[in-house]
């Protein structure tokens, strides 16, 4: 939940500011690159403006705003053979709401405070990825491991942070 | 395999990461959404009223959408005729949508064509726009449309478009899309590619009225395939998502090779709340293995006699014949306990509270206090509660309280709150801990666990803590499993668990349910009558050609389990019902129909002669005219040896309609959760079979149950798109 309290009845343009940058956010992580996650940002609120709804509260509002979302995103990739189905998405939806379902901001707190447990090679390789940009070949040839190598401390990493910080969160 | 859940928890960290380090901040979109709603003066969303779809509406925009862009563009000529025409198509496909086939006109298939018509020319005029836009660029947004593409995406579990229409309809998006770069006019063309995507799936909807083979085929392969995506998720511990053992159904067995059947009783009803939150809330069929026909039968109250011997509880038969395949019999075993008469002994309750960050929803641990406050209310002074809870350590919050101290009790209800992750297996210790240190002597002794799903931390194999719960059982302490909410519930492991313990195991869902589990059936919840209840059945093969049990598939047990007493079974609480069904194939002719020849006979191929022995004789009880002889063993609760009761049943060949409404109604039941699970042994049942049998049987329904059942009838219809 973000720390201010938020009047629950918000106008459209209230609404949009308030909710733009977690919207985005749910489309990049379903899959959306950055420019599909702009224009499909855009959709679903106008989608959402069209027509009045009840605004029952933060939450409620942003698990509406994920549902259309959800369904602009299936819509557009409706046409590929292999990208997400309805059920994946679904699945989606569920982690997204179990871990993040407090409030992206506290999941992002959570993480800092997770990312200052992380030392050695574990850190560097989280750093050179995500700071840096770095190949997964880039990243091997600096910690003197092979990529598959990089991959599974990658993944580990990736996995214990995301412990940390569904206790953090919970906590 | 790979595992969706666990990618998607590696995207969500991996997207996190990127916005920390990599600066991948989400933009400022404000600006341009507001501009975009500005252009196309989009009313503030003050008027708060329900957010509902109405169909008419929505088709009428498509049609004012459509023409407006045609006018706009000056390149579609339509004369008055036609737009009329155009009107009705639309107008009769939102009548579609709402599912009632019969206002079509008999001129059907013209409009439809009409429409498939228009459809193509308004493809034809979205390449002109597209063209127009691509020389100036200039973001269009078209809401109205949009809206209409929102509603097609909400529909994707129903039968999506008519296969031409959709493999034409694709062929020409992605041409268009392979010419198109401009982003802006993308945003055009994929908006207007949305509301053609939402009309062709109306017209799917329409071809299905006009088909009904083609399209229950169609529907029916569908639904097999979303059925079979969502079993993918959750299967094995520890890989989340909700959890469910498979369940492979009784198959027909002949009676001269297998003559017993037999099974321990079940008065769980998890099933059956699940099955509803799955049609009601979520909207969604419910994945097959969640669908258990035996709860689902025994959710409901039957009107069945109590005893008047010395057994607690009584046994019935009744058979009629068979509503979805009227040359076999229905059969049906009804047990009902003793209900107590006097007062309710003293109870030792102990909660365990799953508070890990997982129960934080408003269906989970908010409910699991409302239901404890109204059992909490219904305590005396003889009664005990204390509650331990589990979350990253295992705590006792109140140590054992008399039931008169409600304050006390009700405040520490209060003070839980959610947080940390899951140590069940610590928790559980200290729960039965705490109950053995307050046994009540001639008393209810309980564990209630109450959880959203998994034990994920700690010593937790599931071998290990339903040995623990097994133990605990034996020393007089019983444990009643409540689940709550869903996402990561194991079903599969709270089934085990609770039954292993002589437990009860209910799944909750609203209020109406806490009340119904902890409050209506307290009694049947907490007091025990009879424990490890089996059920054997020996059919007379003079009469019965083969047989099937509907459910309790994981309740089976060898044949020789039933006569030994450490083989333990279901236990029946006070005034519960049990109920059970089996579908005869009788050997003879009965009620003027010729029995079904051999070969018709559903079961599996006759094995060969054995070559040492020779098959069993006939006894001169077979001639009795018997169908089968009902035997039953139970334990009185603190027994440990058990009593043998019979019943033999005659069946009077009496037509389904002659048959008692909680008969009929049990049928009507045990139909839906074959339909649902998709068995191939449903016959003739439909839903509308099922709904008129359940409407006709619904009386009484003292607390509305019934009616219930005919709402999840409909709710499935309409998601079965029928």
């Amino acid at each position: 939940m973000s720390t201010a309290t938020i009047e629950a009845r918000l106008t459209p343009a209230e609404l949009v500011r308030h909710h733009q940058a977690a919207v985005w956010r749910y489309l990049r992580y379903l899959g959306c690159d950055a420019a599909q996650a702009d224009d499909v940002t855009q959709e679903t609120f106008l989608a959402v403006l069209e027509k009045p709804f009840e605004q029952r509260s933060e939450a409620a509002t942003a698990a509406y705003l994920r549902t259309v979302a959800r369904n602009r995103f299936l819509a557009l990739l409706r046409r590929e053979k292999n990208g997400p189905t309805a059920a994946d998405v679904a699945i989606a939806e569920e982690v997204w709401s179990q871990a993040a379902g407090a409030g992206e901001d506290e999941y992002l707190d959570s993480l800092d405070d997770c990312l200052m447990e992380l030392t050695g090679r574990a850190r560097r390789a989280i750093e050179l990825r995500y700071r840096d940009d770095r190949s997964r070949r880039e990243i091997a040839a600096e910690l003197e491991m092979t990529e598959d190598g990089v991959k599974t401390l990658l993944r580990r990493t990736r996995d214990a942070l995301r412990r940390c910080v569904e206790r953090r969160v919970g906590a | 395999m790979t595992n969706p859940r666990r990618d998607y928890e590696d995207r969500l960290i991996e997207t996190a990461l990127r916005e920390k380090f990599g600066g991948a901040r989400p933009p400022d979109l404000s600006e341009r959404v507001l501009a975009a709603l500005a252009g196309n003066d989009v009313k503030p969303a003050a008027a708060a009223k329900e957010r509902r779809f109405t169909l008419r509406a929505v088709a009428l925009i498509a049609v004012s959408a459509c023409l407006l862009l045609a006018v706009a563009l000056g390149s579609w000529e339509l004369s008055p005729e036609q737009v009329v025409h155009e009107e009705r198509a639309v107008g009769d496909v939102a009548i579609n949508w709402a599912g009632s086939h019969q206002a079509l006109p008999p001129n059907y298939r013209t409009s439809l064509e009409v429409e498939l018509a228009a459809l193509t020319r308004h493809a034809a005029a979205v390449d002109a726009e597209r063209r127009r836009r691509s020389e100036s660029p200039q973001l269009l947004v078209t809401p109205r449309i949009a809206h209409i593409a929102e509603a097609e995406a909400q529909s994707a579990y129903q039968v999506p478009v008519e296969e031409n229409a959709a493999a034409r309809y694709d062929a020409h998006v992605s041409e268009r899309y392979a010419e198109t770069d401009l982003p802006q006019v993308q945003a055009v063309v994929s908006q207007a590619a949305l509301a053609d995507q939402a009309k062709f799936d109306a017209l799917g909807k329409a071809y299905k009225s006009e088909r009904p083979q083609f399209n229950a085929e169609r529907a029916e392969m569908l639904r097999h395939k979303i059925l079979n995506l969502r079993q993918d998720r959750g299967q094995g511990p520890g890989e989340g998502g909700d959890q469910y053992a498979r369940i492979v159904e009784n198959p027909f067995l002949r009676t001269l090779e297998s003559p017993l059947s037999t099974f321990s009783i079940d008065v769980d009803t998890a099933s059956y709340a699940k099955v509803r939150m799955y049609l009601l809330q979520q909207g969604m069929l419910p994945p097959p293995d969640a669908v258990r026909i035996e709860e689902l039968v025994n959710y409901f109250d039957y009107d069945y006699d109590g005893p008047e011997d010395e057994h607690p509880f009584a046994a019935h038969l009744e058979a009629a014949e068979c509503p979805w395949n009227p040359t076999h019999r229905l059969v049906r075993i009804a047990l009902k306990g003793r209900e107590i008469e006097k007062e309710r002994p003293g109870s030792n309750l102990v909660f365990l509270l799953d508070v890990s960050g997982s129960m934080d929803q408003p269906n989970k641990l908010p409910l699991v206090k409302a239901g404890m406050k109204m059992l909490v209310r219904q305590l005396s002074e003889n009664d005990r509660v204390a509650i331990v809870v589990y979350a990253g350590a295992a705590g006792l919050v109140l140590s054992s309280t008399p039931g008169s101290e409600q304050a006390t009790i009700l405040e520490a209800i209060d003070r839980l709150h959610a947080g940390g992750s899951t140590n069940g297996g610590e928790g559980i210790r200290l729960a039965y801990q705490t109950a053995l240190d307050h046994f009540l002597e001639g008393g209810v002794n309980r564990v209630i666990l109450c959880t959203d799903g998994d034990f994920n931390v700690g010593v937790t194999s599931t071998g290990e803590l339903t040995r623990l719960a097994e133990e605990q059982a034996k020393a007089g302490v019983f444990l009643s499993v409540l689940g709550f909410g869903m996402g990561n519930h194991n079903d599969a492991m709270l089934e085990e668990l609770s039954g292993k313990a002589n437990g009860n195991y209910a799944f909750i869902d609203t209020e109406s349910e806490a009340r119904k589990v902890l409050v209506e059936q307290m009694a049947g919840t907490l007091v025990t009558i009879a424990k490890d209840v089996k059920i054997q059945v020996e059919f007379n093969p003079a009469e019965v050609a083969a047989y099937r049990l509907l459910g309790y598939e994981n309740r089976i047990l060898a044949a020789e389990d039933f006569n030994d007493d450490k083989k333990d079974a279901g236990e029946i609480g006070a005034g519960h019902t049990v109920t059970a069904l089996y579908e005869i194939v009788p050997a003879k002719a009965s009620g003027g129909r010729e029995p079904p020849d051999d070969a018709a006979l559903p079961a599996s191929p006759a094995v060969d002669d054995l070559k040492y022995q020779s098959e069993r004789k006939l006894t001169k009880n077979a001639d009795s005219g018997e169908l089968l002889t009902l035997k039953l063993r139970y334990k009185k609760p603190d027994a440990d040896t058990s009593t043998l009761m019979t019943r033999p049943l005659a069946d009077a060949g009496g037509r389904f309609s002659a048959a008692s409404r909680d008969f009929q109604f049990a049928a009507a039941v045990a139909a839906f959760g074959m339909i649902l699970r998709g068995s191939q042994h449903h016959g003739t049942a439909t839903l509308d079979v099922v709904e008129e049998i359940a409407a006709s049987a619904k009386e009484p329904d003292r607390f509305g149950y019934r009616a219930e059942f005919l709402e999840l009838v409909k709710a499935a219809r309409r998601l079965r798109g029928g």
